[in-house]
């Protein structure tokens, strides 16, 4: 977050800058084509690539397509070597050549959204998300082209036969498909707490699965390593803590795209998905959560000045330092495991997912990592084949997620890859990032990875259930202001009351509630109510 | 004779008038063309920065969509700016965001002149320099590194100030859990890294004061004192009033930098004493990438700045119209 700090500024600078393309490329006619693109559902763009019905796309043109992904630019060559590579295939195949444009880690979610406003052409591919990259609002801001059924199936034919109709509605906004989702690649990106088995059982605990056992390791860590902080985290991280206590101890899930600013508020229960909760108002859930955490805080599981922390705590993790750091399975699966196997031997790094203690596991939205075409790209139909390839082409797939191989990765044949002696990830990766629609059916997985996460993937398996609702997008428009207010709210009274830096902690949640209500929370729910029940009706239940 | 000589003085007259007009702007243009050539750089900064935006302030007032671009999107009024009433927090904002730079620029000032004035009375010309630059290098670290040192001075568990309270058997201070202790905080670190940069002005204008009457104060048998209070501090009258006109136009501007790295995002206690318009808005709009909001804010503070800024130079030149900007 500290990186997104120049937020405001950096949007104020844009407002200037948009002004001067106002004034000087007026000219360019973008309203129009936005007519004539929502008139007609986006086959007014099929014209320049031929005829849309016709089988054989006509590829007589050269073009160069461009793909935007995040990730800092890679400067040690491979990337350019492996596009190198996969340009001579997609020159035979499409005519076409590929070119990834990069948005930097530093202020990227600035950068990311001010690079989609500004309508750049040259945006051909973009890779985008409902939940992390704003793809519902670039949505209704214009920022990505209408893909009528027509040109899916005539560009992208694999894509658009192996997503099911039912994957595909999840990508409708109006009815119209706005980008192709991520949904043949399993990932698990549910959070929980990282802890060390070697010191849960100097207390006589052999897994986590509640708070309460969570308590009781940090008590033990506490007496036990004096030099450790139990749970060295850095508050100003905007941990939406209250939101890992809902999952563990309740059945509900957030409603996605609820979100005011950076926590989530309104929830459903998955049983009766059509009527919003309100888990921060119901019972004592909330105070018995802020009473939790003050006994904490109080006990000194983290720093007196957690809330102006910024430190890099997983580094201290690693250093046996802290005894516990929180994130999602990925991160425990492919990055935490094999550090502490490394770094602390013994330590025996476990995974506390908040969603064991009640079994309420939702399963990664499809859209986590999705794909767009920008509104004014002049090459969507050959950016469709583009990615078609890329998606569902073994040689494509594998020479853009994985590399060259012998040079990048070695295939060992059963659904295992290798890497090359003195390979390291942090140096020599290729930095194309291609999250934006992985496929299970091509991918291999590390032979080095941890042997454990099958089971760990089959747990998950046993309990998780689909989100329910992916075809309702909250449009907030009538409650833009009181959304901003409550943000507000939110990001100060949450973090303190998750931190136990409060006197009395029934009283700063009652005070909380007080400030939510002044600042129009009813109205957003009652807004999402209302919503949600157009939505029951319009799916004739 | 007469009547030639008239006919002579029309007819210069008819054509001259215009002809010495012209002659005169463009002598003056020719005149002054280092001057208008150094003063490009800015004109142009101002025209393309301030001028040329200036209408896509309209961005405010409209549902903002990017295909349909600023003049092509909905007009919806004054709904953007619900949201900063909506919060009831408006006033306490624009009170704090006022008090605090009000502050700055009082306090700034004064110890800025009086820096200027020390410097200048320093007769090693090494101490100067050094000194100089010792107080000029905190305005070139960046807010993100105040903060941390900041943090690193002030946090409970393992600050330098709560060691050396240790140390003396004191108990240690919570001075993140203490708001009331940070207007002083903030106003002193605004000060330490300011002071050096904005003492430059004054000392350059100190340095600009015509040594003839130094001397002749000397020969009249004035002490070092007598001679700042009559002679250096009413030299740099202008000066200050020209830069407190300046700074009061940016007086609803909070510098978010240095406020949002201090304080934090997530340290709410310490809000009702540090929360400044920017650090709200940046709450309050953070993943929402609302350009409208975030361009009425903007506009409300430039407003604001205006007015302030035309009230406080109508007063100036109610008073001294010597110093007034316009």
């Amino acid at each position: 977050m500290k990186k997104a700090r120049k937020v405001l500024i950096s949007m104020l600078l844009v407002v200037m800058m948009l002004g001067m393309v106002a004034c000087g490329g007026s000219g360019d006619n973008a309203p129009a084509k936005d007519n004539a693109a929502k008139s007609d559902g986006g086959s007014a763009k099929s014209t320049d690539g031929g005829n849309a019905a016709s089988t054989e796309p006509d590829i007589s043109e050269f073009q160069e397509i461009t793909f935007l992904t995040l990730g800092n630019i890679p400067t040690n060559g491979r990337a350019e070597a492996i596009l190198e590579d996969l340009n001579v295939i997609l020159k035979d195949k499409i005519n076409a050549s590929l070119k990834v444009q990069w948005v930097e880690w530093a202020d990227w979610q600035t950068q990311y959204n001010l690079l989609l406003a500004s309508g750049d052409s040259t945006l051909d591919l973009i890779g985008t998300a409902t939940d992390w990259l704003n793809a519902w609002e670039n949505v209704k801001k214009g920022s990505f082209m209408v893909l009528s059924d027509e040109m899916l199936a005539t560009y992208a034919p694999k894509t658009w036969s192996e997503v099911t109709p039912n994957h595909w509605d999840q990508c409708r906004y109006d009815g119209k498909i706005y980008f192709i989702p991520e949904d043949q690649y399993t990932q698990w990106t549910n959070h929980g707490f990282f802890y060390r088995g070697d010191w849960a059982k100097e207390v006589g605990l052999d897994q986590i699965t509640s708070f309460e056992d969570m308590e009781k390791y940090l008590d033990g860590v506490k007496a036990n390593h004096k030099d450790v902080i139990p749970w060295d985290v850095a508050g100003s991280a905007n941990l939406p803590m209250p939101q890992y206590y809902i999952n563990a101890y309740t059945n509900q899930t957030t409603l996605l795209g609820t979100a005011t600013g950076n926590y989530s508020l309104f929830f459903i229960d998955p049983s009766d998905p059509y009527k919003v909760q309100n888990p921060f108002f119901d019972g004592t859930l909330m105070e018995d959560f802020a009473t939790m955490m003050k006994n904490w805080s109080d006990k000194g599981f983290w720093r007196e000045d957690a809330l102006n922390y910024t430190g890099e705590t997983r580094d201290l993790f690693y250093a046996g330092k802290s005894a516990v750091d929180q994130h999602h399975t990925q991160t425990y699966i492919f990055g935490i495991k094999q550090n502490m196997d490394e770094k602390q031997p013994g330590s025996d790094a476990k995974f506390y997912p908040f969603s064991a203690t009640s079994k309420n596991l939702v399963r990664d939205i499809i859209t986590h990592g999705a794909c767009a075409v920008g509104f004014n790209s002049k090459h969507a139909e050959r950016a469709l084949m583009a990615y078609d390839l890329i998606r569902n082409d073994e040689e494509c797939y594998r020479l853009f997620t994985l590399g060259i191989e012998g040079v990048d990765y070695i295939n060992n044949g059963d659904g295992t890859f290798g890497r090359p002696a003195g390979y390291d990830d942090a140096k020599d990766g290729n930095g194309l990032d291609f999250w934006w629609g992985r496929n299970d059916a091509y991918e291999l997985i590390n032979e080095n990875v941890y042997s454990g996460y099958k089971e760990l993937f089959a747990d998950f398996d046993s309990y998780a259930i689909d989100y329910p609702i992916t075809k309702f997008v909250f449009d907030p428009a009538n409650v833009q202001p009181q959304i901003a207010a409550v943000a507000d709210v939110c990001a100060s009274y949450i973090p303190k009351i998750s931190l136990g830096k409060v006197s009395d902690p029934k009283a700063e949640v009652e005070a909380f509630k007080n400030a939510l209500k002044d600042a129009g929370y009813d109205q957003i729910r009652d807004e999402i109510q209302t919503q949600l029940d157009a939505f029951k009706a319009s799916e004739g239940k | 004779m007469k009547t030639a000589i008239r006919e002579v003085v029309n007819a210069n007259s008819n054509v001259a008038v215009p002809s010495i007009r012209k002659k005169t702007l463009w002598k003056q243009i020719v005149n002054s063309r280092t001057l208008l050539f150094m003063c490009l750089p800015a004109i142009a900064y101002f025209i393309v920065f301030c001028y040329i935006p200036m209408p896509g302030a309209y961005i405010a007032f409209t549902n903002f969509n990017y295909q349909a671009g600023i003049f092509g999107s909905q007009f919806v009024g004054f709904k953007n700016f619900e949201f900063l009433i909506q919060s009831g927090k408006l006033w306490m904002l624009t009170r704090n965001t006022i008090l605090y730079n009000f502050a700055f620029i009082i306090f700034g000032n004064a110890i800025q002149v009086l820096v200027a004035v020390l410097l200048s009375e320093v007769s090693s010309r090494k101490f100067k320099k050094l000194s100089q630059s010792a107080m000029f290098l905190p305005y070139f670290i960046s807010a993100v590194m105040v903060g941390l040192i900041a943090f690193n001075i002030l946090n409970y568990d393992y600050g330098f100030l709560n060691t050396v309270m240790k140390l003396f058997g004191a108990d240690p201070v919570k001075a993140y859990s203490t708001p009331e202790v940070w207007p002083f905080i903030i106003l002193i670190v605004h000060l330490w890294q300011n002071t050096g940069y904005g003492s430059v002005v004054y000392f350059a204008t100190i340095c600009g004061i015509d040594q003839s009457i130094v001397e002749a104060a000397q020969i009249d048998g004035t002490n070092t004192l007598q001679r700042i209070r009559y002679i250096t501090l009413p030299s740099l009258k202008s000066t200050v009033v020209i830069l407190f006109l300046f700074a009061l136009g940016g007086i609803m501007k909070g510098n978010f930098g240095l406020f949002y790295n201090l304080v934090g995002s997530s340290n709410s206690n310490l809000f009702p004493y540090t929360d400044i318009i920017e650090t709200f808005v940046y709450r309050a709009l953070m993943n929402q990438f609302n350009f409208s909001y975030s361009a009425a804010v903007g506009l409300y503070q430039s407003i604001f700045g205006f007015i302030i800024v035309i009230i406080s130079n109508w007063l100036v030149r109610k008073f001294d119209s010597e110093s007034s900007l316009f």
